[in-house]
């Protein structure tokens, strides 16, 4: 039984990191109705800056945490800017924009790994002892990890409900032409989605490099599928259906160790993406037109 | 003279393979519209299937694992890859095609390869892991004592002869009703529905044969390297394909050939003879990988068409009114476009 706790409390941990993920990834796919499939060279892009400033700048921790995921929205809003919007006013079919993302992320990854080059990095922090909290054993790291994601669930589920960004947001997640008619600057909404999907992916980068400890340039681009079937259980597009797809996924990966090795975690992950595709593709909440 | 012909013989092996590759990435997407982001996983089962096939069983003992080890003479080892490997494409058909938006396969796509990238590194019994299998048997190798530039002459026209059949059956698939099928499925799926058409055993069909070609591909690929490891089959080599496809012209058989020619030959073979940096003993790929990340946005931007864009079809237009005149000026033309295309 303890080991099933011990689980337990390390797939809250990996759904929280998975949760700030799969909500960046799918909150941008609501805005601009695409799929980013270079997200995990964001989310490497997150860690890596924060290691920057951690490891050879010497930043404190949080501060540098703070720079990297800053850095990762810029680099978002960079992106978009150079990249997308062009592709855009061209009005593009979506083929060609999953395959301009697909290609995307072969750049930014070699672009990192010309810059950081192979091999593994690590945060220079000390692990801290653990702490008990009722059947469950978490480490100071890792209840920082649930406390950031927590907090950052309540943030946009604020800023979906009770600001006018977001508003417009979910406005062009229904119908983006209709948005515009009615006078939203959707250019401008988008690209706010860009940095919000970007300090996001560099903020679960950063909390999963808490995790894992060790990291590579490659760690994001391995993780890519994770989150997405994250976001297709709950339904592609659905911000709160990524919460919920972030924690079946996070739990019932981690869990799945009592019964098989720990190193099959992302083949339940992938198992499950299938099950849900072939039972209910719509997701657990379904949007209309997304699927 | 010999290492000039030994080096030219490589090349064209190579030009031969990634021609292949591109083939089958063009019917899946060129003709059908089918976004396959992992073609080289099917290039990889093919090849490693084929391996195990002809391979002897694996010597206890050796520290050297992998399954099966049949035995078996190459031609039929070669069929087992490429059947394999069209079987993957059908059990991802299975899973995703039945969607209706195309991000799915693709996703399901990546995730399969990731998946079995993992799967074959780890799983050190199933292909010998990150160590890859080495040794496998070479077609033919004990028809007659070859000199090793001879075995490489042979080998060579052995693969020009299979992308040339290869080359004429996809053209052959273009023309017939069934490429008519795929690419109105890849124009307007829901127009093709309401033909009738079942549009999902359509694009099952292209996703097989592309994956059993990508496959033929993997088992030249093995037979020629005699080893395959995973560092041999990275992600970004399926970029290769897909600039390669980009550049020369989707839908085209013909811009296929030239994009593999550029993108996998030029482009790779003049990437080599960079200085290598010693520090940076990465640095090369890497920049290989950003220029062709940087060709797929830039060809799929300025000219999404690629260098031999698809000929569009003409088809007689007969005005109203006397139209006798009209047709016989088209006779007059030629007989021979009514029916083409």
């Amino acid at each position: 039984m303890s080991l099933f706790f011990l689980t337990l409390g390390f797939g809250l941990v990996t759904a929280s990191v998975l949760s700030l993920l799969s909500v960046g990834l799918s909150l941008q796919f609501g805005v601009t109705n695409f799929v980013n499939f270079a997200y995990g060279s964001y989310l490497s892009a997150g860690m890596l800056f924060t290691w920057t400033f951690s490891a050879k700048l010497h930043f404190p921790f949080v501060l540098a945490a703070a720079c990297g995921v800053i850095l990762t929205a810029i680099l978002a809003l960079i992106v978009n800017e150079v990249v997308f919007e062009p592709f855009a006013k061209r009005r593009k079919s979506i083929f060609y924009m999953l395959i301009v993302t697909f290609g995307l992320s072969l750049l930014l990854d070699s672009i990192l790994q010309i810059f950081y080059g192979v091999g593994f990095e690590k945060f220079p922090i000390k692990q801290s002892a653990a702490i008990k909290i009722g059947p469950f054993d978490f480490t100071g790291v890792q209840l920082l990890i649930i406390l950031v994601a927590v907090v950052s669930m309540v943030v946009i589920h604020l800023l979906l409900t009770r600001t006018s960004l977001g508003k417009k947001m979910r406005a062009m997640s229904d119908n983006p032409d209709l948005a515009k008619i009615s006078g939203i600057d959707t250019k401008s909404v988008t690209r706010a989605t860009w940095a919000i999907s970007g300090a996001l992916a560099g903020l679960g980068g950063v909390v999963l490099a808490l995790n894992t400890v060790y990291f590579e340039t490659t760690t994001g681009d391995s993780l890519l599928f994770v989150i997405f079937a994250a976001v297709i259980l709950g339904g592609i597009g659905q911000t709160y259906g990524a919460m919920l797809g972030a924690l079946v996924i996070g739990v019932v990966t981690e869990v799945s160790a009592v019964w098989v090795s720990s190193a099959y975690k992302t083949d339940v992950a992938f198992l499950i993406l299938v099950v849900m595709l072939l039972v209910r593709p719509q997701g657990i909440i379904a949007s209309q037109g997304k699927a | 003279m010999d290492i000039i012909l030994g080096y030219v013989t490589t090349i064209l092996v190579f030009f031969f393979t990634y021609n292949i590759f591109t083939l089958g990435l063009n019917i899946q997407f060129g003709y059908t519209g089918i976004l396959n982001f992992t073609v080289i996983t099917f290039m990889a089962i093919g090849g490693y299937v084929a391996g195990v096939l002809a391979m002897p069983k694996a010597a206890a003992g050796s520290g050297i694992y992998y399954i099966l080890g049949l035995n078996l003479p190459w031609p039929i080892a070669a069929l087992g890859g490429v059947l394999a490997a069209g079987l993957l494409g059908y059990l991802i058909g299975q899973i995703a095609l039945k969607r209706l938006r195309s991000d799915y396969l693709a996703i399901v796509t990546l995730a399969t390869g990731t998946l079995l990238y993992g799967l074959i590194g780890n799983g050190t019994s199933i292909f010998d892991g990150w160590q890859g299998l080495f040794n496998v048997p070479q077609p033919f190798a004990g028809f007659r004592t070859w000199t090793p530039l001879g075995y490489s002459i042979f080998f060579t026209i052995m693969t020009g002869v299979l992308f040339v059949l290869l080359w004429l059956f996809a053209n052959r698939i273009y023309k017939s009703p069934l490429g008519r099928v795929m690419r109105a499925v890849r124009d307007d799926q829901d127009v093709v529905e309401a033909f009738g058409k079942n549009t999902f055993k359509v694009r099952m069909t292209a996703m097989v044969i592309g994956s059993m070609y990508v496959g033929v591909g993997g088992v030249l690929t093995i037979a020629y390297i005699t080893a395959l490891s995973p560092a041999g089959w990275t992600t970004g080599e399926t970029f290769v394909v897909w600039a390669a496809l980009l550049v020369g012209g989707r839908g085209n058989n013909f811009g296929a050939i030239v994009g593999s020619f550029l993108v996998a030959v030029v482009f790779n073979e003049a990437t080599r003879y960079l200085p290598q940096i010693p520090a940076h003993p990465n640095l090369i790929p890497d920049i290989r990988y950003v220029l062709i990340g940087l060709a797929v946005i830039l060809s799929v931007y300025f000219r999404p068409q690629g260098m031999f864009p698809e000929k569009k079809n003409t088809f007689l237009e007969v005005p109203l009114g006397d139209s006798s005149k009209a047709i016989e000026e088209h006779l007059a033309g030629g007989l021979s476009k009514v029916g083409e295309q």
